[in-house]
């Protein structure tokens, strides 16, 4: 188990980690990227009334509430949007952590975990076991509403975080970001199923598997959060409500800490409204908070790739050709980066017994990570709609002979064969198409999530001991990589904000990464920068 | 109890001229099991072995054992063992096993899994097939290799089919030179001696459990959770159940399951007028208690 994650995590990590690589120097990351993260508005093709209703449901998205709106008594913190963010409304942790002026907050007497710095990222606290050894798991609230001016009364104590970290027993989370999950709510079953499916040679090859968090109730896909735990953005939205944010709501109606004078609203604090609410949305105004959270999510565009030339990206010297966002990567030498030498003959036969030069193979043809769409979908994010050309393979081994980044755009283009060649899409599946939806223009929409929203066996360098549905301590679901390019912090519980360490996280004992990992450390530096530099650009 | 047993191979190939016997820890030598399961191949002063693929493989000079893989899947997918050069990193050594009763998709022959793969890995942007599948004999059982490189890397997989599972070595180099210095340390790989084992290998068998069970005990459901759970058997000559291997599954669900199972009995299987062993796999879906 890897319990304090605040610190580089290298617990578990082998002997042999190869994180060197091809290169004793590491790539860098050119930071989060500027430009319009195409999220945070509706969906395209939504009708008015839609859109007024998005609109209403992203307001209440970013309500603060306090005492008499229910909050707490235990919270981490007291809006939605505070934690999703960055890059924009709905998205995940900001680069400043609204969490340590909320500690305070109204006369508030919260002292500061010190896991939470002002700089860091949004986190939630689990603990492992509780004190008889048994399993825990569950968030335990950063904060109490004690001292606050709208809460009279209530003398409750936050947890002794220092204690519990003392015992290696605090793991952590960072939001997720939720754009554009009303696609990915509406991509079926058997579409994720048959996605985990397809490849399975190429995924083989790897050390990959990977599993589906399946309900318990309906035995179908559960498919958000970091461990897939949560089968419908309402139940999101309600679990979130509660457990973020102390409010009970028509999902999670019971308090989490019930000391009568603590309570400063009736249970459920949030309601269906009987009576119009006289909001924009004549729909929106007899909707409870988290139908419109769900709402938010639900309506909510995915992020767009920037242009392959339009992308800062760092060299292979490690300068920067871009300075938007905030360079997070230590600045790399200045050595110029030498392509390996191979041997560029042809492939020697060394194999026991016969090796037969009679052909056997197979007639190529395309294979798809993903559903098959019909010829009238519609493509809402595409990672490569902006690349305009692509490394054109020679006969023989040619293409085995690294490129030099000689533009931002033939770097991404060449990072974006580099994720494919090396396995990254094995887990991370570029390409999904949604089912008929009760929305306008949503139905058989293409969709670029870069999951295939499988858990995973992530090893004991990830791993957080906790359990959740069918995912155990060391599995986590494939992060979405959409909008990656424009994030700060990396992996669930936000450990760095540098893309190559973040990669590399990814191999420890017993993670199904291990292979792929090894496969990017054998890279030539210019393409684990080709690599950061295509992460950056979606 | 498993009692670790290597014994000399009668394998030496030309230019090589290994002989495993002496490469074998003295310590080591003993009765091989063959109730061994996939997962539990280890490297030993320097050499993989496995009882239950009867397989042994002296890693190249200089090389050592990776990070470990992940448990043996729901599918009965198995990384057998990583290796990788102790100083200087410019390749890797991955040996994965697909139990073919358990597979999403399984192929009918190693063959097919080959050209599936083949098909796949052209169809990757920047992906050359450098050499087409072809056929290849691997530590005495024979299979397929294939070649294929991009973004400078070059990758060999050879795959050959043992017991019912699809066994392959994936090799991966910065340049075609090691690669084939990889590809050559194959020819190390080596089977025990058949007639040194001391019980046959059993008849491999997918669909028996479904079609000659005379009697089964169902194991108890645990918990809410829908589980899908592989289970892999090895029958006595009487039908009666010999070893009982939970592929993947919790501690109380593998319990309940090997206690259920052993009271398991089948028919005979008779090859050639006389009663032989049978491996055979189930698939326990389990119900959460709740639905």
């Amino acid at each position: 188990m890897n319990a304090n994650a605040v610190t580089a995590n290298t617990a578990g990590r082998g002997q042999n980690n190869n994180s060197g690589g091809a290169s004793s120097r590491a790539p860098t990351d050119p930071g989060v990227r500027g430009g319009d993260p195409g999220a945070g508005g509706a969906l395209p093709g939504l009708n008015d009334v839609e859109r007024q209703y998005f609109d209403v449901a992203k307001d209440v998205f970013q309500e603060v509430d306090a005492g008499p709106d229910g909050l707490g008594p235990r919270f981490n913190l007291d809006s939605c949007s505070g934690c999703h963010s960055q890059p924009t409304i709905g998205g995940t942790s900001p680069a400043t952590n609204p969490q340590v002026a909320v500690a305070t907050l109204m006369g508030a007497k919260n002292v500061v975990p010190s896991f939470i710095t002002a700089n860091g990222p949004v986190r939630e606290a689990r603990f492992v076991r509780n004190r008889d050894g048994s399993p825990d798991g569950g968030v335990h609230s950063l904060f109490v509403i004690t001292g606050r001016s709208d809460a009279p009364g209530c003398n409750i104590a936050q947890p002794n975080f220092a204690a519990e970290l003392a015992r290696n027993n605090v793991v952590f989370r960072i939001p997720t970001p939720v754009f554009g999950l009303g696609l990915v709510e509406n991509v079926s079953d058997g579409a994720l199923e048959a996605s985990l499916a397809a490849n399975a040679q190429q995924k083989r090859a790897l050390g990959i598997s990977g599993r589906f968090n399946r309900n318990g109730n309906d035995g179908t896909i559960a498919r958000f959060g970091w461990k897939a735990q949560n089968k419908s953005l309402l139940l999101f939205s309600g679990e979130a409500y509660n457990v973020e944010m102390g409010i009970t709501n028509e999902l999670f109606q019971n308090e989490r800490d019930s000391d009568p004078a603590c309570q400063f609203k009736v249970t459920p604090n949030d309601s269906t409204p009987l009576v119009s609410e006289n909001t924009a949305s004549p729909a929106a105004s007899f909707q409870n908070d988290i139908d419109l959270f769900a709402a938010f999510m639900r309506f909510s565009a995915p992020p767009t790739p920037a242009s392959s030339a339009a992308t800062p990206v760092a060299q292979a010297s490690g300068a920067l050709n871009a300075t938007a966002g905030q360079t997070t990567g230590a600045a790399a030498g200045t050595s110029t980066a030498s392509s390996p030498t191979s041997t560029a003959s042809s492939p020697t036969s060394a194999t026991s017994g016969s090796a037969s030069t009679t052909s056997d193979a197979a007639s190529t043809a395309p294979s798809t990570a993903s559903t098959a769409s019909s010829p009238a979908s519609t493509v809402v994010a595409s990672a490569t709609a902006d690349v305009s050309s692509v490394i054109t393979a020679a006969a023989g081994s040619s293409t085995a002979q690294p490129s030099s980044s000689a533009s931002s755009g033939a770097s991404v283009t060449r990072g974006n064969q580099v994720f494919s060649n090396v396995g990254c899409q094995a887990c991370h599946t570029k390409t999904f198409t949604t089912e008929k939806s009760p929305l306008t223009g949503q139905s058989n929409v293409t969709l670029q999530p870069f999951s295939d929203f499988a858990v995973h066996e992530m090893g004991t360098g990830l791993a957080d001991g906790v359990s959740q549905g069918s995912a155990n301590g060391n599995e986590f679901r494939t992060a979405p990589l959409w909008g990656v390019g424009q994030r700060i912090f990396f992996l669930h519980d936000g450990r760095t904000k540098d893309l190559h360490e973040a990669i590399q996280q990814h191999a420890s004992r017993g993670s199904e990464a291990n292979a792929v990992i090894n496969n990017y450390n054998l890279l030539s530096r210019d393409d684990k920068q080709a690599l950061i530099n295509y992460l950056r650009s979606l | 109890m498993r009692v670790w047993l290597y014994l000399g191979i009668a394998v030496c190939l030309a230019g090589i001229g290994a002989v495993l016997h002496g490469a074998m820890p003295s310590s080591l030598r003993g009765k091989i099991v063959q109730s061994a399961n996939p997962e539990d191949g280890k490297v030993i002063d320097g050499v993989f072995v496995s009882d239950y693929f009867n397989l042994s493989y002296r890693l190249p000079d200089g090389w050592t054992e990776g990070l470990a893989g992940p448990p043996p899947s729901q599918s009965g997918y198995y990384v057998l063992g990583t290796w990788a050069p102790k100083r200087d990193f410019a390749g890797t050594i991955l040996v994965v096993a697909q139990d073919m009763f358990f597979a999403p998709e399984p192929s009918d022959d190693v063959k097919n899994v080959v050209a599936e793969f083949r098909q796949v890995m052209s169809a990757v942007d920047g992906m050359t097939i450098d050499r087409e599948p072809a056929p290849v004999t691997v530590g005495g059982h024979p299979g397929y290799r294939i070649d294929f490189s991009g973004v400078g890397l070059f990758r060999s997989m050879f795959a050959i089919e043992i017991r019912c599972h699809v066994v392959t070595f994936n090799l991966t180099s910065r340049d075609l030179e090691s690669l084939a210095s990889l590809a050559h340390s194959l020819d190390d790989l080596a089977s025990v001696r058949k007639e040194e084992i001391s019980d046959p290998v059993p008849e491999c068998l997918k669909d028996y459990a479904s079609e000659n069970i005379v009697s089964r005990v169902e194991p108890d459901a645990v918990g809410a959770k829908a589980a899908s759970i592989p289970v892999r058997m090895i029958l006595a000559t009487d039908g009666s159940v010999k070893h009982v291997h939970v592929i993947r599954a919790s501690a109380t669900q593998r319990r309940n399951i090997e206690e259920a199972v052993r009271q398991w009995k089948f028919k005979s299987y008779v090859k050639g007028g006389r009663p032989v062993e049978v491996e055979t796999g189930v698939m326990f879906n389990l119900k959460p208690t709740n639905m």
